[in-house]
């Protein structure tokens, strides 16, 4: 190892300089997978720099995990090889942004904020918003299909990239789709790289397609006692011509960890909040419809507008984060059908009762997204604590896939993740997978095992 | 092994009466809407997934290739079997399974007409959102193989958009289920990457489509131009004004008159170009939004502009935009439709050169397109029993193409590659791109007895590396 290793490091300190191939453990020891620590650490600073890296690590056997700003790196199993992190910090630059076309073209490691910043200088926007924008990288962004409320109006990045540059396992760099807003030219080959985790190559480069910014934004909280009230109002609007842009419930442990950022003191209960965003005229017209709404239903009404509302949605985006910290916190991600939403929202606090969890659980709730963090009741033994987590997971994901969903587990410690499998059981379609999987990177080098099925 | 022993075969799965390899049969089928002609060796009539499942396998043990096969509107040859084989007529798998309204799903059977499945939904005050053109005689199992786009697809997106899940059946006859009423699916967008695929994946059984609402409002207009550059432009001050019409489509002078001539809509005879613009959405800004489009209209040099006072005369307004290419038919025996897609704001520059074009080669060009989204669709007339008039136009249309690849755009839009762009792949993808899709063109389907023959263009001469 050793011999190959120096070998190896000269060949990339050749590649991409000294100063990027990290190797000291204090350097290497914050791009940590799953609480193993990478031998290497290669920050390319150019596309055509991360296919040498690449091309290096193939010709060595070198087993790969991309990095991006880390904030999904818990998302997947523990890596079956970690032999070096290529960090894609240093690829933040803006290569095109085409504000007349509503068209940006940037290197993977931008953040999602400094685009947003960017783009908002013309008026323009790019209307995902998951959260940790400020760390969240345009090709963790994409590598994840990461949403946030939002997606209920505009999707997720499935529905606004135009184009990839990607570094294949074997270090060839390929373009997939373009910069124009319809393009069937040869298969879909950005569907095949959004959401494939790092383990069918390196995203080097993204192209997106950008909105007009809104001429005005605004949103309704409503806290109701039962949920039965909140459920209510929901499917009001979903049968209604209003046009929401977000619709977002929490139960009461996340809204309650949100009532003193909103001024929403008490008393408690299930939190609906939602976003309108558009001409002054509609947004206007649907707070009001929305406002009779949420009195109708018995709940305590909080309208806020523009930055007001801007900062109350990134609060609420967030909520997952303003969780106590514990060692052993667990976070879920359940996808079921739009209408089975508050339903699973319920079950999600009723299976964590059962296990004496603690949970606060938050849904895209006209999407049919839930997440939630789960926490142990403190001062349990840690290996009851991981049964008890261990238990509620699946007894929830049984429950998911009944529905035709899913539960994903987007954090967890390594002892969790030996219990729960961060996917569960391949479904229908898994050989097909599996195959391009191997062809794509028939050595394994791409994220090892991390993915579905151990892809 | 036999063609006898291989009909035979088919004829035990699904009945002798669904199995046709006549003489008259088979040249009903070896044509689309595109110019290219070859006679399959069958044709099966399919009513199921299980159907097709096995009609598959069969074809995999024979090692027949198969073409499955919907409204055949198809204008780049994506149901011509280029290679014989069998095609898989779908149409009889026509039924809406199933309308989910609490989870915005329905579950529809390829064969179904794009418009049918439309109609079903509106009572229901529903929607699916993409909208061929050709809706009418277009199946969704065709939009789903071609990725098809429509006059919608500015604001709402393409066909890839809206389908949630899929069944399929793969090459060696197994039935896939991908996607569908959940989002967000652990493992690969097998859904995403199907989509779009021109059949060569395998073959689409059922389709997942995500429903919507019907817009509160809607209000449709008419801007009338007498240069055609004055309504590209206003095309590019709509969206830099901050708007997102549902619609910007544009008919220029020759098709306007085409269309008058078959249809009576009202269009001016005598102007350059039209522009349909459509806004939807909540009621209380669609007047404002109008009078806003109306002003930057004028201002960009519109003659007049005309707002439909009601659903007939809206109605009167698409029939004439989706009957176009029908219209145009009747000019001349043939034309070949151009699909390639530039950047919003280079129409101008496009729409010259493609003018420049058709002098250079001595060919009629007239345009009709999405000019929201930068697809244009020049159709070159002409006449297929004129051998050099049509090597003519096959020139022009490449020149059309590579036009659109150097102003940063590509060769399709919404028509597919199939056996018409093959050669124009390489105007945009290098030979490692086309490595890339060909992997999972095999993933799928290894045998490649899936629509064999299409989309990717021959391979380079190894010499060239020597």
């Amino acid at each position: 190892m050793s011999s190959e290793l120096a070998a190896f490091r000269a060949t990339l300190a050749q590649a991409i300089g000294a100063d990027h191939v990290l190797a000291a453990v204090e350097s290497t020891a914050p791009y940590a997978v799953d609480g193993v620590c990478p031998p290497l650490v290669l920050r390319p600073g150019t596309q055509d720099e991360v296919a040498l890296v690449v091309t290096a690590c193939a010709a060595a056997g070198v087993a790969l995990v991309p990095w991006g700003g880390g904030t999904s790196i818990s998302v997947g199993n523990p890596p079956q090889r970690l032999d070096a992190v290529l960090s894609l910090e240093r690829l933040d630059r803006v290569v095109e942004f085409d504000a007349d076309n509503l068209c940006i073209t940037v290197e993977a490691g931008l953040t999602l904020a400094r685009l947003q910043a960017l783009v908002a200088e013309k008026q323009e926007v790019l209307p995902l918003d998951p959260p940790n924008a400020d760390r969240v990288t345009l090709g963790g962004l994409v590598a994840a299909n990461l949403s946030g409320p939002s997606r209920l109006l505009h999707g997720t990045a499935r529905d606004w990239v135009l184009g990839l540059r990607v570094v294949l396992p074997n270090g060839e760099q390929v373009r997939c789709g373009g910069r124009v807003i319809k393009n069937v030219t040869g298969y879909d080959m950005n569907k095949l790289f959004i959401r494939s985790f790092g383990t069918l190559g390196i995203i080097t480069e993204v192209t997106l397609k950008l909105l007009p910014m809104p001429e005005a934004r605004a949103s309704v909280l409503g806290l109701f006692p039962a949920l039965a009230a909140a459920t209510s109002v929901l499917e009001s609007v979903q049968a209604s011509f209003l046009l929401p842009e977000a619709m977002d419930l929490l139960d009461p442990t996340a809204a309650g960890l949100l009532l003193p950022t909103l001024g929403l003191a008490s008393p408690t209960g299930h939190l609906l909040a939602t976003a309108f965003s558009g001409s002054l005229a509609t947004v206007d017209r649907q707070v009001r419809d929305l406002e009779a709404l949420v009195a109708g239903q018995g709940g305590r009404v909080l309208t806020l507008r523009d930055g007001a509302s801007t900062q109350a949605w990134q609060a609420i985006t967030n909520v997952l984060g303003s969780v106590p910290p514990d060692l052993l916190r667990v976070q879920i991600q359940v996808a079921v059908p739009i209408g089975r939403t508050a339903g699973m929202l319920a079950s999600i606090s009723a299976r964590a009762a059962e296990q004496g969890l603690s949970a606060a659980v938050t849904a895209h709730a006209a999407s049919g997204l839930l997440r939630a963090a789960l926490l142990p009741a403190p001062g349990l033994p840690a290996d009851s604590a991981l049964e008890a987590l261990a238990a509620a997971t699946l007894a929830l994901r049984d429950e998911a896939v009944a529905l035709a969903g899913s539960l994903t587990v987007q954090a967890g410690v390594p002892a969790f993740k030996a219990r729960v499998d961060a996917w569960g059981q391949p479904g229908s379609g898994f050989a097909t997978m599996r195959r391009i999987k191997d062809a794509f990177d028939p050595h394994g080098l791409c994220s090892p095992g991390r993915f579905l099925g151990g892809i | 092994m036999t063609h006898q022993a291989f009909v035979q075969s088919l004829r035990q799965i699904v009945g002798a009466a669904n199995v046709l390899d006549s003489d008259v049969h088979l040249q009903l089928y070896q044509y689309d809407a595109y110019l290219e002609e070859r006679r399959p060796d069958a044709v099966v009539f399919v009513h199921s997934t299980e159907e097709v499942s096995r009609v598959v396998k069969v074809c995999h043990d024979f090692g027949v290739p198969f073409v499955p096969r919907g409204g055949g509107t198809n204008l780049s040859g994506g149901t011509i079997p280029f290679k014989g084989g069998v095609v898989l007529e779908m149409i009889r798998m026509n039924r809406l399974l199933e309308v989910d309204v609490p989870n915005l799903r329905a579950r529809v059977q390829p064969g179904m007409f794009n418009l049918e499945l439309g109609n079903a939904l509106a009572p229901l005050g529903y929607q699916y959102l993409p909208d061929p053109a050709s809706q009418k005689a277009a199946t969704l199992g065709g939009n789903v193989a071609e990725n098809s786009g429509g006059p919608h697809c500015f604001k709402y997106g393409v066909t890839t958009n809206h389908v949630m899940g899929l069944t399929v059946v793969l090459s060696d006859g197994e039935i896939v289920t991908v996607g569908g009423e959940a989002p967000d699916q652990p493992g690969y967008d097998l859904t995403g990457v199907f989509v779009g695929s021109e059949g060569t994946f395998g073959v689409c059984t059922e389709v997942v489509v995500r429903i919507v609402r019907q817009a509160e409002g809607v209000k449709t207009m008419l801007a009338i131009y007498d240069s055609i550059e004055r309504g590209s432009e206003t095309v590019s001050a709509i969206v830099a004004a901050g708007m997102v019409p549902a619609t910007l489509e544009m008919m220029d002078q020759l098709v306007i008159q085409a269309v008058e001539k078959s249809l009576s809509c009202g269009l001016p005879l005598d102007c350059a170009t039209v522009l349909i613009i459509e806004v939807d959405g909540l009621k209380d800004d669609l007047e404002a939004q109008t009078e806003a489009i109306e002003r930057l209209c004028l201002a960009h040099g519109a003659r007049e502009v005309r707002v439909a006072k009601n659903d007939a005369e809206r109605a009167l307004l698409w029939a004439g935009r989706r009957g176009a290419f029908g219209a145009v038919a009747r000019l001349t025996p043939s034309y070949l439709v151009c699909d390639g897609t530039v950047p919003r704001t280079a129409l101008p520059e496009v729409l010259r050169k493609v003018a420049e074009v058709g002098e250079k080669y001595d060919l009629q060009i007239p345009n009709v397109f999405h000019a929201g989204d930068g697809n244009l669709h020049p159709l070159i007339l002409f006449d297929w029993r004129d051998a050099e008039q049509k090597e003519r136009v096959m020139k022009a249309g490449m020149e059309i193409l590579a036009l659109c690849v150097q102003l940063g755009g590509t060769i399709s839009g919404e028509h597919g590659v199939g056996l018409e762009k093959m050669d124009a792949m390489r105007l945009v993808l290098s030979e490692a791109d086309i490595r890339s899709q060909l992997k999972v063109k095999q993933a799928f389907d290894p045998s490649d007895l899936a629509n064999p023959g299409k989309i990717f263009p021959a391979p380079l001469e190894v010499a060239h590396v020597q």
